[in-house]
């Protein structure tokens, strides 16, 4: 969506349009399992694109947002399950427990880089299991049980709705001076302090926002599947998960995380019906071989691997060995 | 008081073997500016390695530790020629996520190899124990606690005097230097990550002695050896062994006072004060 161009903009924009409806209108034409399939591919999209807005565009890998989706799901279960509250009332709660954790954490590991921030953030994500546990008031260790709803079609239209919010959100965020900031976080934080950016303040934002659609998938995940414990929903491997994604399709871009989500979702349920043994081991391929081949990830290697071919594969090895 | 000693002394032991499990993150770290999320993964491969030798070949398993980090040293070796290099110069980022890719496969690997079963390297002398004032040593821990701490020196005898220990710091310092000195920083930083790895592989044969084991015991023992490694800094092989102990002692006082479940808090819990409060390492150099 390059500007300039009119007519190939509003070209693209329609296509967008036509994939979303044809998306929305699958519950009607599929069967069950695919919904099913659809619901998780399009929650791990929107995890993805939160994890986008926080490690894509300021730069900040994050090992904690699987800690804002178990807020969010237990944001969900704490009201429907214990206090008998609508589901729209649990979203609130899990909107309002993702972001203030955000903001408050924010305010203390944003101010670490690298390395420091990701294990820092891991170390937290480790020991929620361990302290949510603990809490009578989220069930404790076995967790929590929800009412059963049995519309799986209305979970699918929640869950693209929020990936649609999610994206467009990215969309505006990748024009605004906000976001324009964070790239400059990313790209050098000296630099863009010196330039006037507020830096602790971009960086906390862009950090509750993120949790705000992670939250917010946490919620919808937690009602549709009826029951979470801590182990399920504070899940590492989550993390992980939409880090894999995000990168693999483009991290810093608009629809390269939903890319990666889509295609990487795919294989891995391709690959865990047919050979088994290999499909747990995927995720750590996908993770070695991106890194190394195509360390900018799918949205990249479209745009310039019609004009470099192969080269393009080399190209990044070289840049990158020792 | 007597309780309290006991605690102490077995903190102490614990803390050892934490540290010897640190020092090859360490080691990885402060010379490739890897932090390297396989870590724990390569521990738990010293510890079935260690197991298999034992119960398959009936070697004892303090004879069987030099064997595990021979086969460790030649994976980190392999690791490092082949896939680290080629993405050493990258975003840190990268190099990060790369290792946690690494993480996965050999976890699966293991579990597809040796199955997901808990399993424990119990010797006959397992059980044996000395007691002084009221205070219970057990064999195997103190065996494995003076193992720890003599490694220890001897990797910092060996960086300080050895040729290739002294070119390893080199590379750590100033590569471009280095190289000019004739350090050959491929074979360097894959003789490094490879005694990273070989460290991983005494101490995962020690942790299987005194632990049971399983092929997803690696993400937490990476994460308590990057603890370890901020609390001691990158700079020298004894500010890990205070880290280790430190993190030993604080974890058994939890389990006593506080409860068995809140040990991981605990010392999570220190990673992220230490981190928010001092981020170069309470005794490390600035990052």
């Amino acid at each position: 969506m390059r500007a300039g161009n009119p007519a190939r903009s509003a070209a693209r924009w329609i296509a967008l349009a036509a994939v979303v409806a044809l998306l929305a209108a699958l519950p009607w034409c599929g069967n069950a399992v695919l919904v099913q399939f659809g619901i998780s591919a399009l929650l791990l999209a929107t995890l993805a694109q939160g994890w986008n807005i926080i490690g894509g565009y300021a730069g900040y890998p994050s090992f904690g947002n699987s800690v804002f989706y178990g807020l969010g799901a237990y944001g969900v279960a704490i009201a429907m399950a214990q206090y008998q509250l609508p589901f729209w009332v649990g979203m609130l709660l899990a909107l309002g427990l993702g972001v203030a954790f955000a903001g408050l954490l924010g305010l203390a590991v944003l101010r670490l880089r690298g390395h420091y921030f990701a294990i820092c953030t891991l170390g937290l994500a480790l020991v929620m299991t361990a302290i949510v546990s603990n809490l009578p008031l989220a069930g404790g260790n076995i967790g929590l049980v929800l009412p059963l709803l049995g519309n799986a079609a209305l979970f699918y239209e929640l869950a693209l709705g929020l990936l649609v919010l999610a994206t467009l959100t990215v969309f505006w965020l990748a024009r605004s001076r906000f976001g324009l900031g964070l790239i400059a976080i990313r790209e050098n934080e000296e630099g863009a302090a010196v330039m006037g950016v507020n830096t602790t303040l971009y960086k906390v934002l862009a950090f509750m926002l993120s949790a705000a659609f992670t939250a917010l998938a946490g919620g919808i995940y937690a009602y549709y599947i009826t029951y979470i414990d801590p182990a399920g929903v504070f899940d590492l491997a989550l993390n992980v998960k939409m880090i894999i994604m995000a990168v693999f399709g483009g991290p810093g871009s608009v629809l390269g995380p939903v890319l990666g989500a889509f295609i990487l979702s795919v294989i891995s349920e391709i690959l865990a019906t047919k050979v088994t043994s290999v499909a747990s081991m995927f995720f750590g391929i996908v993770i070695v071989v991106a890194v190394v081949f195509m360390p900018r990830g799918i949205s990249h290697l479209v745009a310039h691997v019609r004009q470099a071919g192969w080269r393009y594969f080399v190209d990044n090895v070289r840049a990158h060995r020792l | 008081m007597a309780l309290l000693a006991q605690i102490v002394v077995s903190g102490v032991l614990l803390g050892g073997l934490y540290a010897l499990m640190a020092l090859g993150l360490a080691l990885v770290w402060g010379v490739l500016n890897i932090v390297n999320l396989s870590h724990g993964a390569l521990i738990m491969l010293g510890a079935y390695a260690t197991y298999f030798l034992f119960t398959g070949a009936h070697v004892d398993p303090f004879a069987a530790l030099p064997l595990a980090a021979a086969a460790l040293f030649a994976a980190g070796y392999l690791i490092q020629r082949g896939i680290l290099n080629l993405v050493i110069r990258g975003p840190m980022f990268n190099t990060l996520l790369i290792t946690f890719g690494i993480e996965v496969i050999l976890t699966y690997l293991a579990q597809l190899w040796f199955s997901a079963d808990y399993r424990a390297i119990n010797p006959r002398y397992a059980g044996s124990s000395y007691t002084f004032g009221g205070v219970t040593v057990p064999l195997v821990q103190a065996l494995g606690f003076a193992i720890a701490i003599g490694l220890t020196a001897a990797m910092w005898l060996f960086l300080l005097h050895s040729r290739t220990g002294r070119g390893i710091r080199a590379a750590a310092q100033n590569l471009v230097a280095a190289r000019l000195y004739g350090v050959d920083p491929k074979r360097i930083y894959a003789l490094t990550f490879g005694l990273g790895a070989a460290l991983a592989g005494v101490a995962g044969g020690l942790y299987g002695t005194v632990s049971q084991i399983n092929p997803y015991i690696g993400g937490p023992l990476t994460a308590k050896s990057f603890v370890i490694a901020i609390i001691g800094g990158l700079d020298n092989p004894f500010g890990v062994v205070v880290g280790g102990l430190f993190l030993g002692i604080v974890e058994s006082l939890t389990a006593l006072y506080v409860g068995p479940t809140y040990r991981d808090v605990a010392s999570f819990g220190i990673l992220v004060l230490v981190l928010v409060a001092r981020p170069s390492g309470l005794l490390g150099r600035t990052a």
